[in-house]
């Protein structure tokens, strides 16, 4: 009895093959059993992400089921080129190893993302409804949870923003008490200052202004943001109301300079003002965020946190292996026992194939 | 136990809770359970606090104010309260082990340096006297905790207009919410010296004495304090100078009560 698990990741990949290969989450049970009809595998589960399919499996004959599972690959989804070199097989001790560090978020392509644990248990629940999994997946996927729940918890791989978007936020919420009060002011449209206001909407932030040379472009920001625009010209007017400003114009000089927010503080009574300069060359002059109650942070500075907290992340991933094989050393040690009583429990079923499969999974 | 041993116990509550901070600045706050095990430590702490002044008012037979180390201690419990009813109201995360260092070091000015002898002359038992006391060192309790939120404040605003993130910045709040305690607790500090000194009033009446350097001591807090009270609602001054004026106003109050009651210590004793 061998765990195994074929698939492909971002660093093995490329898009292109990945999303030839890439299972629809509609369709995803649907596969999983003709999995199971094609490939000599006792139980099985397909992770399907934008950055990785994986394919994890129990099986007698490890070698076969290899084949197998290659050949479903491409049969399933009728390629013509082979995907062969980007494939990377794992079995037992390894296979282990690589779901626990996956639903860790230790394989993502950001470090500690958690979206990856979700993905991982959704994976499970539709392997698990198509009545694909049994004792050994039952178990191993449980453990992945534990074990991600547990690096969560004891060390910090989770923690500090790693985008330009999510780090101004964390800074957002350090300066004022509550977004749900407050109002953002877009100005410029364009992709990393439409990302940060998307994710200010999300994170509760109270109104947004969306503010473009180009009306329509305002207007159309607006609407998918449930704000509302404004022409270029009556930003000043507006601006005494606004507490975060998003700038990212195309304009060669500064808009907002230190002569024009000195009175606009005073009519502001001084609240705390938060100015994300994501522009290049930059919308606010530098002088700005010396004045009190004012912060100023450009792409640079933003982009240097995210750096820093990606780094945070990178110094605990040592600890996050150590964790991790502690788990992975319980599984194997349960496994090796139980590999006796799962080759008699499979071997029953290949007699008795007319045996519903539910019935073992509700067994184990 | 001697009543000193209690206060001696709720300091190595709060040194323990200072060890705590640490810890948790260095882990990134990442164990939820230190921050659970920290409010704990504190209540402890707090609870031996209230035994010592339980004890100190029982060996005296009144409200434990009669010389600067109880009054000082006193002013600490009432700090502490605070803590414990803002820090869960409010929600202020990381207050606990800001209030722990400061408490600890006032406390230990007390015991070590402050005179703890029973006052010479007589007490008055006028409920007043002691209602005004009691009123008055409650206030003196919201200023200190309000010199502690001051002191969050600086740190945390420091990190953003440096921009240099340290370890701290996701366990400290917001600094808006930080300014509006730190102002709350002032204007809740003055409102209750107001009333403390109106009650001194009244027991001045009854009693027919008063000690001049304590006099002095309370109008100055109560000039300073409403001094911060102007500056902020007519001058519309907000967050870093008022933050540090009320870490300045407290830091003043608190060496000037010291002074006071040395220079009293000749005349009266009782504060």
């Amino acid at each position: 009895m061998n765990l195994i698990t074929i698939g492909l990741n971002h660093r093995t990949g490329p898009v292109e093959v990945r999303e030839r290969i890439s299972f629809p989450k509609a369709k995803l049970g649907e596969a999983t059993c003709s999995l199971l009809a094609a490939v000599p595998l006792h139980e099985a589960a397909i992770l399907s992400t934008c950055n990785r399919v994986e394919i994890y499996g129990l099986t007698s004959d490890a070698s076969r089921a290899s084949g197998a599972v290659r050949r479903f690959l491409h049969e399933h989804h009728g390629l013509i080129e082979s995907v062969e070199a980007h494939l990377y097989e794992f079995r037992d001790h390894e296979c282990v190893q690589h779901l626990l560090e996956v639903t860790c978020g230790l394989d993502s392509m950001v470090i500690g993302e958690t979206e990856i644990l979700g993905q991982v248990k959704e994976a499970y629940l539709m392997a698990q409804q198509a009545g694909a999994t049994g004792m050994a997946l039952n178990r191993l996927f449980q453990k992945a949870f534990a074990a991600a729940k547990h690096v969560r918890t004891a060390t910090a791989i989770t923690r500090g923003s790693t985008s330009v978007g999510s780090v101004a936020v964390d800074l957002a919420e350090k300066i004022f008490r509550d977004l749900g009060s407050r109002t953002v002011m877009v100005l410029g449209t364009g992709e990393m200052s439409e990302a940060t206001a998307r994710t200010l909407r999300s994170r509760g932030a109270g109104s947004i202004i969306v503010c473009s040379r180009t009306q329509e472009r305002a207007e159309t920001l607006a609407s998918q943001l449930d704000g509302c625009a404004i022409s270029y010209n009556e930003w000043p007017t507006e601006f005494p109301a606004v507490d975060v400003v998003i700038s990212s114009t195309a304009a060669p000089h500064p808009i907002l300079t230190l002569e024009k927010l000195m009175p606009l503080m005073k009519l502001r009574k001084q609240r705390p003002l938060f100015l994300i300069d994501i522009a290049v060359p930059r919308d606010i002059e530098r002088a700005c965020g010396e004045l009190e109650n004012v912060y100023l942070y450009d792409i640079d500075d933003l982009q240097q946190i995210a750096q820093q907290n990606i780094a945070a992340r990178e110094r605990e991933i040592v600890g996050c292996h150590a964790l991790i094989a502690e788990h992975v050393e319980r599984f194997i040690v349960w496994f090796g026992s139980n590999r006796g009583a799962l080759e008699k429990r499979y071997a029953e079923r290949t007699r008795d194939a007319s045996l519903p499969r539910e019935a073992h999974t509700h067994a184990s | 136990m001697s009543d000193r041993g209690y206060l001696w116990l709720a300091l190595l509550f709060y040194a323990t809770s200072c060890a705590l901070a640490i810890l948790r600045l260095r882990e990134c706050g990442s164990l939820p359970a230190l921050r659970r095990l920290n409010s704990v430590v504190m209540i402890c702490g707090f609870a031996l606090h209230t035994m010592f002044l339980f004890v100190r008012g029982h060996n005296v037979g009144r409200c434990p104010l009669t010389n600067s180390c109880d009054t000082t201690v006193f002013i600490t419990w009432a700090a502490v309260l605070f803590y414990l009813l803002i820090g869960s109201s409010y929600r202020v995360s990381f207050l606990g082990e800001f209030t722990a260092p400061l408490v600890l070091a006032i406390c230990l000015v007390a015991l070590l340096a402050l005179s703890d002898t029973p006052p010479a002359q007589p007490l008055s038992r006028s409920p007043w006297v002691h209602f005004h006391a009691a009123i008055a060192i409650l206030a003196y309790g919201a200023f200190a905790l309000a010199f502690v939120t001051g002191g969050m404040y600086l740190v945390q605003e420091r990190q953003l207009k440096t921009r240099q993130l340290s370890s701290s910045f996701l366990l400290l709040p917001s600094i808006e919410q930080l300014d509006v305690i730190n102002f709350r607790l002032i204007v809740l500090g003055f409102g209750m010296l107001t009333v403390g000194m109106v009650g001194g009033m009244i027991s001045y009446r009854i009693v027919g004495h008063w000690t001049t350097p304590k006099i002095v001591w309370a109008v100055a807090a109560w000039l300073i304090y409403g001094l911060v009270l102007v500056a902020r609602r007519v001058w519309s001054l907000r967050g870093r100078k008022i933050a540090l004026m009320s870490m300045v106003s407290f830091a003043f109050v608190l060496v000037t009560f010291w002074g006071a009651s040395f220079l009293s210590s000749a005349q009266h004793g009782s504060p």
